[in-house]
């Protein structure tokens, strides 16, 4: 529990629907933290004089206010470690907008009600600054398979094994199919874009993907992943932790994802279309981690037309 | 391990028939000098993976081929293909699509299917995002198109 001079830090949620607010309140309420609810911004912008919060959650019809820059400000100059921004189905065609302000570093999409879990666990992981592992988004006993890459040329086979393990403990051909996607674009990540040299220099970014690599020592990249029969989770993780939030907020807004032809971040981009919640948990200079969840419980038809995203900085 | 395997190239009547992986191994520009009068016809059912770097090429290739005066016809596009089009607008290109699968499911026994769509012949109503009513062939019942209609069919809209 944080207390900060005697005052108790607290969770402060902005949100124009009463129903919602008690829904995310109770929720919330869970982690011990005091709660604070505001119906708008301003509002909002007015409880942060008497409170010190450690995340604040806002929905997501709020971002575009023009108080929410000095809401922000107040709220990180208050201690506020995260904004965790809510979207509901109803107003999903709010993402280009939220993605293209590159300041929203914690994205839920979710059907209303509030989906609980991915709730839960975003606030509890920016609380306790306790970051790492797939482990998080699963049930509890989830077994994760753990390949460590030690040569550039296994990527195909290894992403080819992981579509037919999917395929063979029951999982349809699409999510195989998304599965082997969104693996092949985060390796392919790691072993070429994230190792960077003392200088800054990116000495694998621009070798040709089909020249075999050894990726000894730091260059080694780990793959896990299973599936609680909720979530397929592929985890990525190499050991440079290069990947900063401002690349990875930029890439996610690519919209020439759909208007051009590709080119740097467009591996980040695919991923985020091709899963349906990415998360980044990044160690400045110590490694990232980048976790894909796919959706194994629902049709297309009956999810949300859009994904969640969250970008975790661990604290030192 | 298992492979996903290269991508292959056979020759089928007027096609040029691509099948497997097509990634940063798949020599795609190659494809442009093996059009016929003017045509470059490519069957792309076997088609089970596409990544960026594939995307790249495959986005180098469609401009070759234009600027060499050659009309791609994309025919029985698989899945995986159609999400990379309708992530990235530029994938087709000038392109036109005769045919390609997309995901039904069965209301009464639950089978999930990749169907093929014939893009000429329901043309009109691909344009109004209303997806031709498909048979199940397990148990003969309805089945539903599996995904959203407004998500999957933007790849035929022209950009």
């Amino acid at each position: 529990m944080g207390y900060d001079g005697g005052q108790v830090s607290s969770i402060l949620i902005v949100h124009p629907d009463r129903k919602t607010q008690r829904v995310v309140q109770r929720i919330l309420a869970a982690t011990g933290y005091t709660i604070d609810v505001a119906d708008d911004l301003d509002q909002g912008l007015r409880l942060l004089a008497h409170h010190r919060p450690v995340l604040v959650v806002v929905d997501g019809t709020a971002v575009g206010a023009p108080t929410l820059g000095d809401f922000l400000a107040a709220a990180k100059a208050r201690g506020a470690e995260a904004c965790m921004t809510l979207l509901g189905a109803a107003t999903s065609e709010q993402l280009p907008r939220i993605l293209g302000m590159g300041a929203v570093t914690n994205l839920l999409v979710h059907p209303m009600p509030i989906l609980a879990e991915e709730l839960t666990i975003t606030a509890q992981k920016l609380i306790r600054n306790d970051l790492f592992g797939a482990e998080k988004y699963l049930l509890w006993g989830t077994d994760l398979e753990t390949t460590i890459l030690t040569r550039s040329s296994q990527r195909a086979e290894l992403v080819a094994t992981l579509s037919a393990q999917v395929r063979a403990r029951g999982q349809s051909a699409r999510v195989a199919s998304m599965a082997m996607l969104v693996a092949d674009e985060l390796i392919s990540n790691a072993v070429h874009n994230a190792p960077v040299e003392a200088g800054g220099a990116r000495p694998r970014r621009d070798l040709a993907r089909d020249q075999d690599l050894a990726l000894d020592g730091r260059h080694a990249v780990k793959i896990r992943w299973g599936c609680d029969a909720r979530y397929l989770a592929i985890e990525v993780t190499d050991k440079f932790g290069s990947l900063d939030r401002e690349t990875i907020l930029a890439a996610l807004a690519k919209n020439d994802v759909r208007e051009s032809g590709g080119g740097a971040g467009m591996g980040i981009a695919i991923a985020y279309r091709s899963s349906d919640h990415l998360v980044f948990n990044l160690a400045p200079g110590k490694r990232t981690e980048i976790i894909a969840l796919i959706d194994v419980r629902h049709p297309p038809t009956e999810r949300v037309p859009a994904s969640s995203y969250n970008v975790f900085v661990e604290r030192s | 391990m298992e492979t996903r395997g290269r991508m292959t190239i056979d020759v089928q009547g007027d096609a040029l028939v691509l099948a497997g992986a097509i990634d940063e191994t798949s020599a795609l520009h190659e494809l442009v000098g093996r059009a016929r009068h003017g045509r470059l016809v490519l069957d792309l059912a076997g088609v089970t993976f596409i990544n960026s770097l594939g995307v790249r090429d495959w986005i180098r290739m469609q401009s070759a081929a234009q600027q060499a005066g050659v009309a791609v016809e994309l025919r029985r596009v698989s899945e995986p293909l159609v999400h990379q089009l309708n992530m990235i607008v530029a994938t087709r290109g000038a392109a036109s699509v005769t045919s390609f699968f997309a995901p039904y499911v069965c209301d009464a026994c639950g089978r999930e299917d990749s169907l093929l769509i014939d893009a000429i012949a329901h043309g009109p109503g691909l344009a109004r995002f209303e997806p031709p009513g498909m048979g199940c062939p397990e148990c003969g019942a309805h089945m539903a198109f599996n995904d959203f209609p407004e998500r999957f069919f933007s790849f035929l809209a022209r950009p």
